[in-house]
């Protein structure tokens, strides 16, 4: 098999292992599913860190992203299939369910920025509802048309730094 | 891309950090820029996107201004 079959079979791998374990793979599980040398499976890790199709933690063969879903918790969790995943961002988070073709309903959890107010959304056949807790612990419905996301940088800038973006 | 209770509060918080404001969406536009971009990750198939590919989901999304293109 080329490199570059192996390139998109080690992409599809680790996408697969995060939407059924919730964790990206190591390399060395990469390699072993694959059947091929760890040291090669790392070189491919960095071919798709390169071709931004993952993202690795600097200087590590960690995946830190394989957007949407993110190898360390943050502020934007998704509950679906019975698993509970953290997306990278207010994009990812919506994008989580997509990604899982939407084999179920899913509850996503974010903390709204500056304001700190806890939001629910709820996938519920393909559409979306939000709700929201208020002061003394009540929860109100809310419209997602409300709800505002903000893209700092525009895409022509998006792979600078994609941390901050 | 971070979430907002609302307009305002991205303000505020863009004036707290200096940042010029980006783009502004809401969950609704960008639960369908999702279906675009997302729907086919996990697939053996997907193997990256060209600029051109990604502004076309833009288009098809409905977000055409200068903030969604690459100059050339």
């Amino acid at each position: 098999m080329s490199n570059n079959a192996l390139l998109w079979q080690i992409r599809a791998f680790v996408y697969n292992h995060f939407a059924d374990t919730i964790r990206p793979p190591s390399v060395e599980e990469a390699a072993q599913h694959l059947n091929i040398e760890i040291e090669l499976a790392g070189t491919l890790y960095k071919e798709l860190h390169n071709r931004h199709a993952l993202f690795l933690e600097p200087e590590t063969l960690n995946i830190r992203m394989a957007n949407p879903f993110s190898g360390i918790p943050t502020d934007f969790k998704v509950h679906a299939d019975g698993k509970s995943y953290y997306a990278n961002c207010a994009w990812d988070m919506l994008g989580i369910p997509v990604a899982l073709a939407l084999r179920n309903d899913a509850v996503i959890e974010a903390i709204c920025t500056e304001s700190d107010d806890r939001v629910q959304l709820a996938v519920r056949d393909g559409q979306i509802q939000a709700q929201a807790a208020v002061p003394g612990g009540d929860i109100k419905s809310i419209l997602t048309s409300d709800l505002k996301i903000h893209f700092p940088l525009p895409f022509a800038r998006w792979y600078d730094d994609l941390l901050f973006t | 891309m971070l979430l907002f209770r609302s307009e305002e509060w991205i303000e505020r918080w863009c004036k707290k950090n200096n940042l010029e404001r980006g783009e502004v969406l809401s969950v609704d536009q960008v639960w369908e820029l999702s279906k675009l971009w997302y729907h086919d990750r996990l697939s053996m198939e997907y193997h990256g996107r060209t600029v051109e590919q990604a502004e076309e989901i833009f288009r098809q999304a409905g977000l055409t201004s200068a903030f969604w293109h690459v100059q050339r």
